[in-house]
């Protein structure tokens, strides 16, 4: 065989199993991303779950548990933006990232609970925001709304924002759709209990929100 | 379909020419190639009579220093003469020459400006040396090249020898980017000569076999590249090109983009012309081996997919700009456009397209370092794998549009 064709076959066979290899570490790496977010829902469950139990057991509000609360929130909301980074690598049909998605949506509805049922019992007044957003091109300012909202909640972290993709296939978020009456018009906020549609700038959302609640000292609780 | 899926088929081409080059960098006919030692100038009998043609239009600034180089060449002196050709020059060129004219190893030929083919077969016939080089007159050697040369011509089959060129004192960006892609070039010749792949034998310290030359009838216009032409011509009549990797010789490379894509689009739309044109029977055709079938096949489609992947870079650059930019509308400059730094191994790259591109640009490197190692050129490189890294694949698109624009055009450009 000559010098030629054989190295050009040797190529081919290292080009192969170097895409190959490529394509195995890719996969690798999103299952591992995968695995690593599970890990994180899992523990956010057991927190969850934690203090719901304990806010129960002691059949009064455990207002000193608040603290324990708003680090959860936390936790969601970075667990958030690991999944919508995962949902772009992967693809919003991914089985893995719609369980995900679900699992969170859970998540969020019941820290969003908890938050309600603490303030009751607390006298606090938090400022929470159900974001309802869609990924299935019928919201053309989705990305901008989601990106004003995070940067409300980076400059004040007071502020508890909860998302949700209004088409995901999930009982609970059916429930919560209806009982807060959301109409298909998204992008969607409930802000403090009040709806409000669309999204036209920061300055109009900022105006939705109660006076004096958008302050780095807004108090959470 | 995303923009990204185009590039795939282009990215696996470019793996797969890099991993030829590497494997067979490591088979036997250049690992012979580089272990073959340089002929011994004390054996006066066993070394050829040679001739280095300097071509010169204008070149009054370096043509002193570039024959100072040719004389201290470890050669013996009865066997190698230097033939200035002045070819027309309107600056202080003739006077430079003027300089060695006393010297009996020098000959100045002086003759109305014709192009530097003309000036090339005005030395040719001057002389009667068995071999003939060609040294462009912003070029400077090492004092050993020579000698590095004259072995490659042990085999009676090879017609013409190239050197391993590196860049002449880079100073700024461009001209160490140009260094690193001359150092990747003198692995890739070096390697290509060994399966018989060449298609250009440069300016700087390309040597020929006068009588060969003689034959074919020596150089023509070729599309403003008689290098490349002469070399396609070789090939076609049957013959060898070889490469000696440490016959060091450094050259004067454009300082500015402007000047680089001047030097660049002739240099593709001659590459155009010439496979395109007289020699269009190589490409495909297995009686020309790598070359026929592989290198020059892979070279339309490097242009190409660097042209493809320069507009989908492009695309992509500007539609997620201008979503950026959408997203951001409104929101406070300080946390719009400020980067928010946090390193997690989580968000760590790691796209198919992107590991390809590394993959690509990794064998792309390692042949830059075994250019580097194989030929001993001196002086540090660093600086040039980062303007190569990260400039080389922006600005090469551009040379590479406008001469497949010039040739579909037909729009011909002049030479300086």
């Amino acid at each position: 065989m000559p010098l030629v064709v054989r190295n050009a076959l040797i190529a081919l066979g290292i080009t192969l199993a170097l895409a190959g290899t490529v394509a195995y570490a890719v996969n690798y790496l999103n299952r591992a991303r995968i695995a690593e977010l599970s890990t994180i829902e899992d523990q956010i469950a057991i927190d969850t779950l934690s203090l719901d139990t304990q806010f129960t057991l002691l059949e009064a509000a455990p207002c000193d548990s608040t603290a324990s609360s708003t680090v959860l929130t936390g936790e969601l909301a970075g667990l958030g933006e690991r999944l919508v980074y995962t949902e772009n690598q992967l693809g919003s049909d991914n089985a893995q990232v719609v369980r995900l998605k679900k699992q969170y949506s859970l998540l969020e509805i019941r820290d969003y609970l908890i938050t309600k049922e603490l303030a009751t019992a607390c006298g606090t007044k938090p400022v929470t925001v159900l974001y309802f957003y869609s990924n299935a091109g019928d919201c053309g300012d989705c990305d901008k709304a989601g990106y004003a909202l995070s940067y409300l909640h980076d400059t004040y972290p007071a502020l508890r924002v909860y998302s949700f993709d209004y088409n995901l296939d999930l009982g609970a978020l059916k429930t919560l759709i209806a009982v807060k009456n959301v109409k298909h018009t998204l992008p969607a906020f409930v802000i403090n209990g009040k709806n409000y549609y669309g999204f036209t700038s920061l300055a109009d959302l900022e105006k939705q929100f109660p006076k004096g609640a958008l302050a780095t000292s807004t108090p959470a609780r | 379909m995303s923009p990204e899926m185009l590039a795939y088929p282009f990215l696996f081409i470019a793996i797969f020419f890099e991993s030829f080059v590497l494997v067979t960098f490591l088979s036997g006919p250049a690992r012979f190639a580089r272990g073959r030692p340089a002929a011994d100038s004390a054996d006066r009998a066993a070394l050829p009579s040679v001739a280095v043609i300097v071509p010169c239009w204008n070149e009054a600034l370096t043509v002193g220093a570039t024959c100072e180089s040719l004389l201290a060449l470890d050669y013996p002196q009865d066997k190698l003469e230097i033939i200035l050709v002045d070819d027309g020059s309107t600056d202080g060129t003739p006077a430079a020459m003027a300089r060695f004219s006393l010297h009996p190893q020098v000959r100045i030929i002086s003759k109305e400006n014709g192009g530097k083919h003309t000036a090339l077969n005005a030395g040719i016939a001057a002389t009667n040396a068995e071999l003939v080089g060609c040294l462009d007159a912003d070029s400077f050697v090492e004092p050993n090249a020579l000698r590095e040369v004259i072995p490659c011509f042990d085999d009676p089959q090879v017609a013409a020898t190239t050197s391993a060129m590196s860049v002449h004192a880079p100073h700024n960006f461009i001209q160490h980017m140009q260094n690193a892609e001359y150092v990747f070039g003198i692995a890739l010749r070096h390697i290509l000569a060994s399966v018989n792949g060449l298609y250009v034998t440069p300016g700087p310290f390309s040597f020929y076999r006068r009588a060969v030359i003689a034959d074919l009838g020596g150089f023509k216009h070729g599309n403003q590249t008689e290098d490349m032409e002469m070399a396609l011509r070789l090939q076609r009549a049957g013959y060898k090109i070889e490469n000696a990797p440490r016959a060091r010789v450094y050259t004067t490379s454009p300082n500015t983009l402007q000047k680089l894509m001047r030097q660049r689009v002739r240099w593709t739309a001659g590459f155009f012309r010439n496979v395109l044109g007289e020699y269009r029977e190589l490409i495909g055709n297995r009686r020309y081996g790598a070359l026929g079938m592989l290198v020059l096949p892979l070279t339309f489609i490097s242009i190409g997919s660097g042209i493809l992947l320069f507009f989908l870079m492009l695309f992509q650059l500007v539609n997620n700009s201008l979503t950026a930019l959408e997203i951001r509308a409104g929101i406070p400059f300080s946390y719009a456009f400020l980067p928010h730094i946090s390193f997690d191994l989580f968000y760590f790259p790691s796209g198919f397209y992107l590991l390809l591109g590394v993959v690509a640009l990794l064998a792309s490197l390692s042949l830059i370092a075994i250019g580097k190692h194989i030929s001993r050129t001196p002086g540090r490189i660093g600086f040039g794998l980062i303007s190569y890294t990260f400039l080389y694949g922006l600005i090469a698109p551009l040379w590479l549009l406008r001469a497949t624009a010039d040739v579909a055009l037909g729009k011909h450009r002049p030479w300086r």
